[in-house]
């Protein structure tokens, strides 16, 4: 726990106001790290996951004594200080060669872990495929394939796909140039066969997307490998904690999700209101007048003596009331 | 090539058994359908297949259903919202404090005057007419202008000298202006740090 800073200028107070929790956040730092071992081609593989993610990452290149799923104090004491809540961490061991474990923190307490164990033989950097690369900071569009990652259930599959999503997100914006949808990042996984040893691997693809004209008004997509190239077998996870990630998923309130109901514009700009009127009475309904349906005809000849009675009813009630007054 | 021969339409439509879902705000593709691979060997090129169809995929249902603008500064896509639950950073802040008024007025029941109580308009029944409630010709000088005032004696006796019944009423609303703005006064220093102890010059 870091101490806490009582700032005594405005640009402290700046610094801290922009670390507070707000109820629309900040977008997502990623800080990514490597322990005391870790191979050249984790590093590399993080360098480009680096690469992917500037400008909202951070990277640093010290050797750190660290095991997340053993103690993962010192992680959160990175994501407090470096305000970062992705943090991909680079490791190395006979028993777990080429691992890269993805940490979200919530409120810099660690909310889930998983790790991923890369294949070195098909593992390609960015650097590798020689062509042009996509700008710096764009939003990727992001495709999951694969049945692993719809499981109803929360498994390694659909944790993946939520922090993958996370990663990669970028920034949030409600308007995208249609020049900037340059790249696709594709993640897919087979369906586990019975039979075969192991989960499946994950495949992560990143490719730059090219629009041809196709004669009709949607452009033809064809994707050409930007790199990198990364399959993984997952390894360990540590799900998130149930109430943990309840506090996490919470939305703040906005006043433009409830629309004004019944009010709309119609184009020329006027505004309209659909308003309820009850259930019209059908017994007033005026009809057609003619004389053989008139309704005192109908009850002088069915219902003499019920509208004497009805008559003489409302004759007694004023005086009724009189009496009432008087006394 | 084949569009400089003969103006035929490339397929640009994408073909699933399950269709796939989309976040567009996320500018995500969901692709729920097994995934096809053939051989160990050819698995870059099924797997460029894939990311080829969902890439389309996302793009027609981006330019379909998303507003499209053009400016100056190019062609702009709205997003709609993002759907997708992922988990926040920071816990929610906690809700703002009420402030010493409003705990006052919540406990009073007072409330926010309405843009109609605002208005320095009223109807007056008696007259029929609408009257300004105060400043020039206002309703609260009603008395003040009164042209013939009946004088109570016993008050007459208590009169501080130098004044008479025809200055009362404006006196009374001068003196009620007056103690208004004491209060608030009053009620800044209050507000202030040390209820305006040591500080106050």
């Amino acid at each position: 726990m870091l101490r806490q800073i009582k700032p005594r200028n405005a640009r402290s107070k700046r610094a801290v106001d922009k670390k507070a929790p707000k109820a629309i956040e900040n977008p997502k730092t990623a800080l990514i790290l490597r322990g005391t071992t870790c191979s050249q081609i984790t590093q590399d593989a993080l360098t480009d996951l680096y690469q992917l993610r500037i400008p909202l990452a951070k990277k640093f290149t010290k050797k750190n004594d660290i095991h997340p799923f053993e103690d993962p104090s010192s992680l959160e004491f990175f994501s407090e200080k470096n305000d970062a809540s992705i943090l991909l961490f680079g490791s190395t061991s006979k028993k777990r060669p080429h691992a890269i474990t993805g940490i979200r923190t919530f409120g810099h307490k660690i909310l889930d872990m998983i790790e991923l164990y890369l294949d070195p033989t098909t593992f390609r950097t960015l650097a590798q495929f020689k062509n042009k690369k996509c700008a710096v900071g764009l939003k990727p569009l992001i495709v999951f394939s694969g049945t692993p990652f719809e499981g109803p259930v929360s498994n390694e599959y659909t944790l993946a796909k939520s922090f993958f999503t996370d990663f990669f997100k970028g920034e949030p914006s409600d308007k995208i140039d249609v020049e900037g949808l340059q790249y696709i990042i594709s993640i897919s996984a087979r369906d586990s066969v019975d039979g075969e040893e192991g989960k499946p691997k994950i495949h992560l693809r990143v490719y730059l997307v090219k629009t041809k004209r196709s004669g009709g008004k949607l452009p033809r997509v064809e994707v050409e490998e930007m790199g990198p190239r990364m399959d993984f077998r997952v390894g360990r996870v540590k799900e998130a904690d149930e109430s943990m990630m309840k506090e996490a998923l919470k939305r703040a309130k906005s006043s433009a999700e409830r629309p004004k109901k019944n009010v709309s514009t119609d184009i020329m700009g006027d505004k309209l209101g659909r308003i309820h009127i009850g259930k019209q009475d059908l017994k007033e309904l005026q009809t057609r007048k003619m004389k053989g349906l008139k309704r005192s005809r109908d009850i002088q000849e069915s219902e003499d003596e019920l509208e004497i009675d009805v008559m003489s009813d409302a004759e007694e009630a004023p005086i009724k009331a009189k009496k009432v007054k008087k006394a | 090539m084949m569009a400089e021969t003969a103006p035929k339409k490339i397929d640009v439509t994408v073909h699933k058994p399950t269709p796939y879902t989309f976040d567009l705000g996320l500018l995500l593709a969901s692709d729920p359908n097994p995934l096809l691979l053939s051989t160990p060997e050819n698995i870059e090129d099924d797997l460029a297949a894939t990311a080829r169809d969902g890439a389309q995929a996302l793009l027609n249902q981006l330019l379909e259903t998303c507003p499209i603008q053009s400016t100056p500064a190019g062609v702009l896509l709205s997003l709609p919202g993002i759907e997708t639950r992922l988990p926040r950073e920071k816990p929610m802040p906690p809700p703002k404090a009420q402030t010493t008024w409003q705990k006052f007025a919540a406990k009073k029941g007072i409330r926010a005057k309405t843009s109609e109580e605002k208005k320095n308009l009223r109807y007056n029944e008696d007259t029929g007419e609408w009257e300004k409630k105060w400043g020039y010709k206002g309703g609260n000088k009603r008395e003040e202008s009164a042209w013939i005032v009946e004088v109570d004696e016993k008050k007459e006796r208590e009169r501080k000298e130098g004044t008479s019944v025809q200055g009362d009423g404006r006196r009374d609303r001068k003196e009620k202006v007056r103690r208004n703005e004491r209060m608030q006064r009053a009620n800044e220093r209050k507000g202030r740090k040390n209820h305006g102890i040591g500080k106050e010059t």
